[in-house]
């Protein structure tokens, strides 16, 4: 008895040095942040000529890097783009002060500010406007056609409009779509692609991804007769699903772009984007 | 077949598309580069962090001296094997250096050293282990203390012992540093990445990088051959 009672106290010890190691870290390190923050803040980006010289964080794939990776030593001449997986790392990244600037959607970076507002900020001047569209494989022209109409028909009878109602101008009250009572699915299903990572567009709420695209998608499927069905992944991993026929259509905030284009093909687009810049305080 | 038929479609297309345009091919150079520092740099502190905590907790069996170091020892193994190396990878970039801007390369040495480190330590011990009681007892008896006959009879045959499983963790280091992509290091792994996400075709980017891997491994495993051979000369 006596010899466990020694050895938990040793363990306990032990426990309380690694801690106290830690916090000696994270105090240390905390110290040094108020430093370097204190520099940032004297050349603070205003205007997106600031951001000559300085490094720009972006999710892996989206337009903000194709863009951004386009502007070192371009227009802009930004020294460095670092490619996260997930936005989110991005952002938490520039708020760490590793890097200077995020380059995202409007939205999404609506989101992060809101999220942050104490620390973040976004730049005044938008940095491009662009078209969200949904992806389909060029090998099949029907479905891209069918998705068109039935976009068509949601983008007239108001549904679109009462999605973005709901998730963007957060209008009291505001349902969305849902599925009326009786929809039958005598079609099979249709499985999107999508990366839940991007406020208000698509996202995990009780383990569910819901936001504009999930809910105009599903409004879409119900028109067409199929089941929805929703995969997660990373973003870049998008075009290949849908092309390899892994999904049958991607979702994702996904822009137009001439790159893309040769690859995939695009449904008409149905909202638009504005890439923004974040910055710190 | 279908996969044949897709990777020999316009083959030479896409192997312009991931090597040649925009000078993609130094993307790959870097990033292996970066692979292979981080790999090594890795290796030499998890080996030297292993060593020492396997030599602790021996001393620690075989004495009963240092207990305090061996509970911490403990500690960390449980940790460091408890706790999935993305993770702790994560936690070390955003958390342990969360405020300060720092170069990502030392951080994943750190962060894979300190993972491997507890895998060697075990890899260390059990060599150690594995040497007779009596070699311990013979050398003691010819006069040497305890730490001469760990330096001088017990650890030279140790580090026979340990080879092939340290060769192996070698092995699984290299390639468990192609989640650095997950800080934003631009390591080999990360590049074909890049470069997928780019020509939205993932064969060659994938295959290529799969394939440089292999080829390091497949070096790694004759060097270790080579070690083996040439410590084997005085078993007999």
């Amino acid at each position: 008895m006596k010899k466990i009672s020694r050895r938990s106290v040793l363990v306990a010890a032990g426990m309380s040095v690694v801690a106290l190691a830690l916090t000696a870290c994270g105090s240390s390190s905390t110290a040094s942040s108020s430093a370097a923050s204190g520099s940032a803040d004297a050349q603070a980006i205003t205007a997106l000529e600031d951001l000559k010289g300085k490094t720009v964080g972006v999710q892996l794939g989206t337009t903000g890097d194709l863009y951004m990776s386009g502007e070192v030593g371009g227009e802009l001449d930004i020294a460095a783009v670092e490619q996260y997986n997930k936005a989110g790392d991005a952002v938490q990244a520039l708020l760490s002060n590793k890097i200077d600037a995020v380059c995202i959607d409007d939205q999404v970076a609506k989101k992060f500010v809101e999220a942050n507002a104490d620390k973040l900020t976004i730049l005044d001047t938008a940095y491009a406007v662009e078209d969200y569209a949904a992806c389909v494989s060029k090998d099949r022209p029907e479905l891209t056609s069918a998705l068109n109409k039935a976009i068509a028909e949601l983008k007239t009878d108001g549904t679109l409009d009462a999605i973005l109602d709901k998730y963007i101008n957060k209008t009291e009250g505001a349902a969305g779509y849902v599925t009326p009572d009786g929809t039958e699915y005598p079609n099979g299903t249709l499985i999107m692609a999508t990366n839940a990572t991007f406020e208000p567009y698509e996202y995990i709420e009780n383990g569910a991804v819901i936001g504009i695209d999930a809910e105009f998608a599903k409004a879409i499927c119900d028109k067409l007769g199929y089941e929805l069905k929703i995969e997660d992944m990373e973003f870049d991993s998008i075009i290949p699903a849908v092309q390899s026929g892994k999904a049958d259509f991607g979702m994702a905030g996904m822009t137009v772009t001439e790159e893309r284009l040769q690859n995939i093909d695009f449904t008409d687009s149905y909202c638009t984007g504005v890439q923004s810049i974040i910055v710190l305080k | 077949m279908e996969f044949l038929q897709n990777l020999a479609a316009n083959l030479s297309e896409q192997f312009v598309a991931t090597f040649i345009t925009e000078q993609r091919y130094m993307l790959f150079v870097n990033g292996l580069k970066t692979t292979l520092i981080i790999t090594l740099s890795a290796a030499l502190l998890g080996i030297v962090l292993g060593f020492c905590i396997a030599y602790v907790r021996t001393t620690y069996d075989r004495t009963g001296k240092m207990g305090f170091l061996n509970v911490l020892c403990k500690v960390y193994l449980s940790v460091i094997r408890g706790t999935p190396t993305m993770i702790q990878l994560l936690i070390m970039y955003f958390i342990i250096f969360g405020s300060v801007k720092i170069d990502k390369v030392p951080v994943a040495i750190l962060a894979f050293g300190i993972n491997s480190g507890a895998y060697v330590a075990e890899i260390f011990r059990s060599g150690i282990m594995s040497i007779p009681v009596g070699q311990m007892e013979a050398a003691r008896s010819l006069g040497l203390n305890y730490t001469q006959a760990t330096w001088k009879i017990i650890l030279p045959q140790a580090v026979k012992n340990v080879l092939p499983a340290l060769g192996n963790e070698m092995i699984v280091l290299l390639k468990e540093t192609s989640i650095s992509g997950y800080i934003a290091l631009q390591d080999l792994t990360k590049a074909g990445d890049i470069i997928r996400s780019r020509t939205y075709s993932p064969y060659f980017p994938l295959l290529s990088v799969a394939l440089i891997y292999l080829v390091i491994v497949m070096l790694m495993e004759r060097l270790l051959t080579m070690m083996e051979v040439r410590l084997a000369q005085s078993d007999r």
